[in-house]
Parts: structure tokens; sequence; C-alpha cells
């Protein structure tokens, strides 16, 4: 590990190479760029370069006088389709790869810009603070969101643990038993008529979820089970779970059904009986991809709002004990978004914000983390990459 | 090895034992859909059958149970019942009995010594070692059948006898909630028979490894049977409490269509539900019209976006950009894209596209929002669809003279064109449905009175934009926004429906678009998929 890396004496040099050679193959490529293209082309480029920066730029800037360089854009782009169609759509497929990546950069700057107000007024507080000092009696967990100029995140984060867990809970074992019966057990017929209604399952809007959640689920808990509000943690983790079911179901099954035959076949010219194999075979070799649809659930799970928006009571506090899931507390990071973001101003916003942050990393980590997962699995079965 | 032992050994006693696992089996299932009937209170809990309370039926189900199971478990280990069984039934199946001992220990001690003792750990302690133990020494006839009875013949007795009631409560400290009997029963007891179901499965299989198979396979089976329940129990539960309210004053040829120019009536199909306003004055029967058409140009817009960015960038990326740094970079946004939470995308367009376009809540930026959520998608997708046309066809028509992009335009892309279309209608399925972004950047009134005009709202300016739309950039509804705002709202402003009833209606058009979406898009993916297996 040590040998491996330069000493800080040559890294001047190291440095200083790697940038010659970027440089060379840069201008090798524009050497190459200029021969092989048309000067028409070239200056079509330009333009459609040019005007889509200044688009952006102006529109960045509020102005009104956007809609000039989307025309230059319009034109240039007519002549040149016109006249130099395939480096047109080269130019064009080129940038729309470009604002696809720019849309998740642009999103990830505004998250950031707008909660700086309110890490610049609570600092790390904002994700640590469980006590109110401004308040008459400073209980755990109480005022935390508005009283006294305190902005805490920590009851929605504990929220959002707590339905997350109860949630993660019931889709993953079902969901990894689904993806077992779905690729292993079931005969074709079965599996034809079992996907697609999984996949379905998918489909059926979250506030539809949402809306059987509040007029079933929560009343049924509040008429049997007495707990305290309509609406508690327990309950919207319970419905969270059941939406998080048919992404489990779906990643898994593709990692179970991408461990190879020959595998499988192997096992059984053994004389091992097919639970055998998928219990000892199968699922130990498609682990990284079932979890990778494990940590994905977990990730909708997290990131899901409108059922639990419709079914929290929006009272932001900590239950006591902490893994009190039918306390009358009830608020997540998504759902003080959905429910307060519509008419909140100033720092209050920025907080919403900050809470958006605290989200998209979240998630990000899961998402990157599963890919990394299964891009592994794959490697180590030899697909195709 | 297990299938020539009993091939040979085949004797009328292994019927018995088939007979009696059978007859377990069937005492499980009927109990597991008795306790299902309970929990979803179609029956209710104090009725009787045969003169008995039905949670008293639950206590005697898991009591027949529990006993044929002992009765089988034994017969094998005394070999009047002819099986094959391993020399024990595993680590793993012990450990798992052992946490349900320990479990079932606990509760033991909590009831019998009081809440106030901490005698309850040692207590669960003990048991849990007796269930590990009990279930890993013998063989496993005896190992996988005698600890699952022990089980279900206690927490059975416990019922029967009344020792867990319809009028027993139990509120632990740690919890806000309190759990009586009436619906405590029956969850113990659809556990306790997905237990027996599994030991059962296993003794008619004769144990070893064909049985522990068709134990699995059992419990699995029967997660997933439980898993399907739910999903046709949510669509059951939309279609029968919406229908009512979707169809009030419908007529096949009530309404009166009048041709124009000649000023003749023709009987019409009625369908106010899907006709009408929502609000407004002179209004009978409150509608989701304006909903329906909102939605429409939501994801008109959203397509008309993303389904070119979305291609172009496939196309780049598959066609033109070489494998490295740059599309593992577009790779991961992509992927980042998809997975990020829609409330998060609602705050962008709060932030980013609201103050620079309208100021305030409108269709455009719904449209642009949804747009963007449905990019990842179809990037995936259209991607996945180039990849799968066979490198012949590009070589092919590169032996042709033809130039790479003509050849792009006139083989690869229509060969992917199914793959993308199915991937963009299942995407503008999901879209369909999206409540939350909405929130933020695009929902109006609960209760719209007039349908978003945009076509005739097109107005020449002098001023720099040049063109207008007062339309598209004013808020409207959705059909998921509609939902969430008849919700929230309080009092629904016309006395024919309550606010839940005119929920419900909401629910099952929404929920009839984006099955309706589902269908065609799955229906195409089969459709070519099809043709292509036949070409």
């Amino acid at each position: 590990m040590t040998q491996s890396l330069p000493s800080v004496g040559e890294l001047p040099t190291e440095l200083r190479t790697a940038a010659t050679r970027r440089a060379e193959a840069t201008k090798q490529w524009a050497r190459d760029y200029r021969s092989r293209t048309e000067d028409g082309a070239i200056a079509m480029h330009g333009l459609v370069f040019g005007s889509v920066l200044t688009t952006f730029l102006l529109f960045l800037a509020g102005s009104q006088w956007t809609v000039l360089p989307v025309l230059a854009f319009l034109a240039t782009m007519g002549v040149g389709w016109y006249r130099y169609q395939a480096e047109a759509a080269k130019a064009l497929t080129f940038l729309t790869t470009v604002a696809t990546v720019s849309i998740l950069t642009l999103i990830v700057a505004f998250l950031l810009l707008e909660s700086v107000p309110a890490v610049r007024a609570m600092g790390i507080d904002l994700f640590t603070q469980v006590r109110n000092p401004a308040m008459e009696n400073p209980a755990l967990g109480q005022g935390l969101w508005g009283r006294g100029g305190v902005w805490s995140l920590t009851p929605m984060m504990l929220g959002t643990a707590i339905t997350t867990v109860i949630a993660t809970l019931i889709a993953a074992p079902i969901g990894i038993a689904g993806a077992v019966f779905v690729s292993e057990i079931a005969p074709r017929r079965v599996r034809e008529v079992v996907k697609p209604g999984i996949e379905l399952m998918a489909g059926i809007p979250s506030i539809t979820y949402g809306f059987i959640g509040l007029t079933i689920v929560n009343q049924y808990f509040y008429v049997e089970f007495g707990t305290p509000t309509i609406g508690t943690y327990f309950a919207a983790g319970l419905m969270i779970g059941i939406m998080a079911l048919p992404t489990v179901v779906t990643v898994a099954e593709d990692a179970l059904n991408a461990v190879p035959e020959p595998i499988k076949s192997g096992a059984l010219a053994m004389g091992s009986t097919e639970w055998q194999t998928t219990k000892s075979v199968t699922i130990p070799a498609g682990l990284s991809g079932v979890s990778a649809g494990v940590l994905l659930g977990i990730g909708r799970a997290m990131g899901e709002t409108m059922a639990a928006t419709v079914m929290l009571t929006h009272t932001k506090g900590f239950p006591s004990p902490v893994f009190d899931a039918f306390s009358n507390y009830g608020e997540t990071l998504t759902t003080v978004i959905a429910f307060e973001g519509g008419n909140a101003s100033g720092i209050h916003m920025s907080a919403l914000f900050a809470a958006g942050v605290v989200l998209f990393v979240m998630v990000m980590i899961l998402s990157i983390g599963s890919q990394y997962v299964e891009w592994r699995m794959y490697q180590k079965l030899g697909g195709d990459q | 090895m297990s299938n020539v032992n009993r091939t040979e050994l085949a004797t009328a006693d292994s019927t018995t034992g088939d007979l009696l696992s059978l007859g377990v089996l069937g005492a499980a299932v009927l109990t597991f859909v008795g306790s299902w009937l309970l929990l979803l209170q179609w029956v209710d809990e104090a009725a009787t059958v045969a003169g008995l309370p039905v949670l008293n039926l639950l206590g005697v189900g898991l009591v027949v149970i529990g006993g044929g199971l002992a009765f089988v478990g034994v017969g094998s280990r005394l070999d009047y019942v002819d099986t094959a069984p391993s020399s024990t039934a595993g680590v793993v199946v012990g450990a798992v009995f052992g946490l349900l001992w320990a479990i079932l220990g606990g509760l033991v001690g909590t009831l019998a010594l009081g809440d106030a003792t901490v005698l309850w750990l040692p207590v669960a302690a003990v048991f849990g070692i007796g269930g590990f133990l009990g279930a890993v020494l013998p063989r496993e006839d005896v190992g996988s059948t005698i600890p699952v009875a022990a089980i279900l013949l206690l927490l059975g007795g416990f019922i029967v006898t009344g020792g867990i009631g319809a009028g027993w409560t139990w509120s632990p400290a740690w919890s806000s909630a309190e759990f009586p009997g009436s619906e405590l029963v029956p969850i113990l007891v659809v556990f306790g028979t997905l237990l027996g179901a599994w030991s059962a499965g296993k003794a008619k299989e004769g144990f070893g490894a064909e049985g522990r198979q068709a134990g699995a396979y059992y419990l699995i089976g029967s997660v997933v049977f439980a898993m399907l329940a739910v999903l046709a129990l949510l669509i059951a539960f939309i279609v029968t409490n919406g229908l009512q309210t979707m169809l009030t004053g419908t007529s096949l040829f009530g309404g009166r269509l009048t041709v124009p120019f000649v000023g003749v009536g023709l009987p019409w199909p009625e369908f106010p539900f899907l006709m009408n306003q929502t609000g407004g004055l002179y209004v009978e029967i409150p509608g989701v019209l304006p909903a329906v058409v909102g939605t429409l140009w939501l994801v008109f817009g959203a397509v008309s976006f993303a389904v070119p960015l979305g291609i172009g960038a496939a196309v780049f990326l598959t066609e033109y950009a070489e494998r490295g740094r740059f599309t593992q970079v577009v790779e991961i946004a992509t992927n980042g894209l998809w997975s990020t939470p829609s409330i998060v995308f609602g705050l962008f367009g709060l932030a980013f596209l609201v103050p620079r376009i309208s100021g305030g809540n409108s269709i455009v930026v719904g449209q642009l929002v949804l747009g963007f959520m449905l990019l990842p998608l179809v990037l995936i997708t259209s991607r996945e669809a180039i990849l799968a046309v066979p490198d012949a066809h590009r070589d092919a028509s590169a032996a042709l003279g033809v130039t790479k992009w003509q050849t792009i335009r006139s083989v690869v892309l229509p060969a992917a064109m199914p793959g993308t279309i199915t991937g963009v209608i299942l995407g503008v399925g999901r879209i369909a449905g999206e409540t939350a972004p909405l929130l933020l950047v695009f929902g109006g009134s609960p209760y719209p009175s007039n349908t978003p005009n945009v076509l005739t709202s097109f107005t020449l300016t002098a001023q720099p934009p040049f063109v207008t739309n007062e339309a598209l950039l004013s808020p409207a509804s959705a059909l998921p926004y509609q939902l969430y705002s008849t919700i929230t709202a309080g009092v629904f402003p016309k006395e024919i429906f309550t606010n839940t009833e005119f929920g419900w209606g909401t629910a099952l058009v929404l929920l009839l678009v984006v099955v309706g979406l589902y269908a065609i898009g799955v229906g195409s993916r089969l459709y070519f998929r099809r043709k292509l297996h036949h070409e």
C-alpha cells in the first residue's frame, strides 16, 4: 500500500506529466475534429453550444430575454439539420446527455443553496439539537420547530427512521420470499400472473395507498388498538412497507435470474433438491443483488411522501420510549416538506430545504451503495461487464 | 436418496402418515383463513359457530394442528409412519425455534410474575435454550414437529380455556396502544398456522431433503399468496367504495347531444362524474373533469419534454460515446435521478423554476418537474432497447456504405422503438399518479370550477417572451392532487357527496387511468416480444 504511493517530492512532476498528457490528448482531439468536420458544421456547433449556454445563463438570471437565444438555437439547428444532419444530430444527442447530468447537478446545487440560511442560523444544531432551552421546561424533543428561533430536524429524522425500519421489516423478508417464489419456485403459468401483479402493485399511486391507509388502516388501529390519535408511525410504516415491496421483489428477482443456469444445473445434477439448490447455490450467488434490492426498497420507503403525509398526525416530538410506534407523534422528513412547503417562507422554508438535503443524501448513499453491490455481483458472476 | 427409500418401503403405513399430515395441513389452512376473516372484520368477534365463540374455535384449530403434528412426529420416530428423516433438524431451525420459545417464555414470565419483576429475562432465556435444544438434539422428525406442536398446544390451550379471550387486553408500558385479545388472538394464530403448515408440509413429504423443500415451499407460497391477496384487497376496496360515486347519474341514453346546424337532439351516454366541474354554483353532480384535463396536460407536457431528451441521451451514450469516465458519470446521475424522492423534485421546482417562469404554482412548472422525473426512466429503457439491437444490423448497414447517423436513424432507432414506447408508457403510468411535487409547484384551488383552457389562451405580445399563455402559467388540478385536496379539505361543498365518497370516486378514476396505461404498456411489451420471437 505504502510503496504504491509516490513520495511527496515526486508529486508535482507526476501532476505536470499528467497535465501535459491531457493537454496533448485534447490538442490531438481538436486537430482531428478540425480536419474531419466541415467549416460550416464547426460554425454550427459553436453557435448551438453558445446559444444553449446563453439560454441557460439568461434563464438562471431570470431575464425576460431568454427567448432570444432559444430562437437563435432553433434557427441554427434548423439550418444545421438541413445542411449537416449527421453533425447536428451528434451535437443534439450530446446536448441532451449534458442536460440529463446537469439536471441532477442543478438539483444538488439549489437544495444546498436554499438550505444555507437555516444552516447559518442554526449551525450543526439543525441536525442534532434535541432540547429547546428557550422553553420553560425544556423537555426532550419538544418545541424544536420554530419555537424561539429554534429549527431542529431531529424529530423528523427520528420519524423517518421509525417508519423506514417498520417498512423494511415488512418489505425485506416478504419481498425476498416473493423474489424466490417468482424466480425459482413458481411454474411458468403462475409466474405470468404473479409478476405483472407485482408490477401493478408498484404502479398504484402512492396517494391511493395513503387514502386507503387513512380511511381503513388508521381507523382500524384507532378503534381496535386504542392508539391515542388516528394515525401512527406503525400504521404509516405498514403502508409504506407494502408500497416498497414491489421494488424489493423486482430487483431481487432480477438478481436471482442473473445467476447463470449452469451453476444451478450443476447443483441439481449432484442430486440436490430444488430447494437445496435455491438455498445453498442460487441465493448465496445472487446475495449481492438481493441486498441491492433491499437497499433500493429502503430508499423508496425513506423517500415515500404522500401515504405518510396523509396518514400521520404532523405532531413533532420524540415518542417515549423511542421505539413506541403507536404514540401521538407523527412527522417525517418528507411529510414536513409536503405539508408545510406550500406556505413557508424565510428560515422556515430554508429549514425545509435542509430536510430535503438530509433526505437526498441518505437516498443517494443507498442508491450508490446498491449500484456498487450490484456491480460487484455481476463482476463476480462474470456477466457482460 | 430419500426417494429410493420411500419407493422401496411404500406400504400402507406411509399412506396413514400422508393422510394425517394432509389433515393437519387442511386444518392449518382453515384456521389461517378463519383468522384473516376475523382480522379483516368480515366475521364479528362475538359470533359463535356451533355454540363455540369464534376465538375459541381458532384455539381448537391450533390444538388440532398441534396434536396432529405431535402424533405424526412421534409416530415417525417409533417407525409407525414411514419417513426418511435426517439426523437433526439443523441449527437454523433450532435458532428460529429458540427465538420463538424465548418470546413465549418472556410472555409467560411477564404474565405470571407481573410487569414489575426483571425475572422475565431468565425465564425467556431458559425457554429459548430449551426450544433450541429440543429442535436440534433429537432426530429431524421429532425435532421439527414436537417444538411446534408444543407451542401450538400451549397457545391453543390458552385460547380455548379463555386465558386469552375477547375481553382480555394487554397494555404494555412501552406502548401507547393496547392490544386486545380479540385482535391479538387472530394475529398469533396466523403465525401459528404458518408454523404448523411448515411442519406438516415437511411431515407429508417424509422429512429429509424432500420434506425440507415441501416445508419451505408451503411457507413461501403462503407468504406470496398473502401478498397478492393484499393487492387484490386494495383494488377491491377502491372499486367497491368508488363505483357508486363514479356512476352517480350515469345513463346510457339519458343525455342529449344536439347536432350542430341541424338542431336535432340525439340520445347520448351521460357520465356526470367524468364530465362535470368539481366546484361551481350550478353543478348538480360534482365531477372530476378539471382534474382529468389537468392530468392530460401534465402528462402531455412531461412526455414532450422528457422523451426527446431521454432518447437523445440514450443514443449518444450507446452509439457515440466510448465507455469511460463520462458514461459512468451519466449512469450514476441517471440512477441518482431515478432514486431521488419525488418531494425533492418538488423542492427543486419551487426553488429553480417557479420564480423564473411563473412566480407561483403553474401547469408548465408541473409539466417540467414531472418531465425531470420521467427522464431517467426513458433514458434507462431506451438505452436498454438500443443495446438490444444486434450489432449485425449495424454492421450490415455500415457494409452498404451508409454513414453512422443514417444507420442510427433508419436501422437502430426503428428497431429500438418498441422497447422505448413500452418504457415510456410504463413511466407515464407512474408520473400520472405522482402527487408530492404537485403540492409544491402545481396545485390550485381544491374544488376548481373551470378546466384549464390551454389551447385558446395563447396570446402574442410585443414584449420579449412574444408568446404567452395565461392558462399554462396558472395553477390547476390533477387527479392525484384532487384526491389529496379532497382528503385534506374540510367539508365537501355539495350535499350530494361527502368528502370520503368523492375521494373514493376520484381514487377509482385515478386507478383506472393508471391501470389502463399499465395494461397498455404490458400488452405492448408482450406483443413486441412475441413478434420478435416469431420473426
